[in-house]
């Protein structure tokens, strides 16, 4: 009797990774690069050095969590990959990042920018609220987009070892 | 069991450490602006969505296993 396949680890390291790394663009690109916001601009306005470098801090806090999520994405991953009842497919896994970094735009959109208001994505407008719109609407597309991929690939059935050699 | 003591020090080292040491001049104000009575909300405000996300990928993680568990038998005496 054959063993059923699994396809949830694979798609749990994707989700982690795919949440974490999309915590790293929205750091780099939309803190530091753009600076278009900090984790506390809503509540502390980074107008004056203290107040810039206290919502540095907080920025690094976030960081710090986002990384955490990617290593234990990063564990998922090498525990899955050991399985053979884990089919071993790239749709899945790049759906699953997809699906990751969307869950985190939404998540993060809903309780950072929506209900507790710690920053908005753009914070130099008086109309916030379409940014912040485009943000969760982006962040959906990618849901979608990772759902779709992740069913392309559930039949993909070839485990792990079936690439070795 | 390493990783799981690494990531805890590495959560300690950066929740102890002092904040900002590049600038003497504003240090004193911006650690004051850090570590104020809203510290632990702010940290468990900002930490939220990142739990969460944990949260959901663990669960993902053994979804299987828990649903293969619950869809057992009763397991007789």
């Amino acid at each position: 009797m054959t063993e059923p396949l699994h396809r949830t680890p694979l798609i749990a390291a994707g989700l982690l990774l795919g949440a974490g790394l999309g915590g790293f663009v929205d750091g780099i690109v939309l803190h530091q690069i753009l600076q278009w916001h900090n984790m506390l601009s809503n509540q502390l306005p980074p107008d004056n050095l203290v107040a810039a470098k206290v919502n540095m801090y907080w920025d690094g806090i976030f960081h710090a969590g986002v990384w955490v999520l990617t290593v234990i994405g990063l564990r998922v991953l090498w525990a899955a990959s050991r399985r053979a009842d884990v089919p071993w497919s790239g749709r899945t896994l790049v759906g699953s990042l997809l699906l990751g970094w969307g869950l985190f735009n939404v998540v993060e959109g809903i309780i950072d920018h929506t209900l507790l208001g710690l920053h908005h994505v753009y914070e130099y407008t008086d109309a916030k609220m379409p940014w912040d719109m485009a943000f969760l609407a982006f962040g959906v597309l990618l849901l979608l987009a990772g759902w779709g991929l992740i069913r392309a690939g559930r039949h993909d059935a070839a485990p792990r070892a079936a690439y070795a050699a | 069991m390493k990783p799981v003591v690494a990531v805890w020090l590495t959560c300690c080292l950066l929740l102890t450490g002092p904040g900002a040491q590049a600038c003497r001049v504003c240090r004193p104000r911006v650690q004051a602006g850090i570590h104020n009575t809203e510290y632990t909300a702010n940290l468990l405000l900002l930490l939220l969505p990142v739990v969460l996300l944990l949260l959901i990928g663990v669960g993902v993680y053994f979804a299987s296993a828990l649903t293969s568990r619950s869809s057992l038998p009763p397991a007789h005496d």
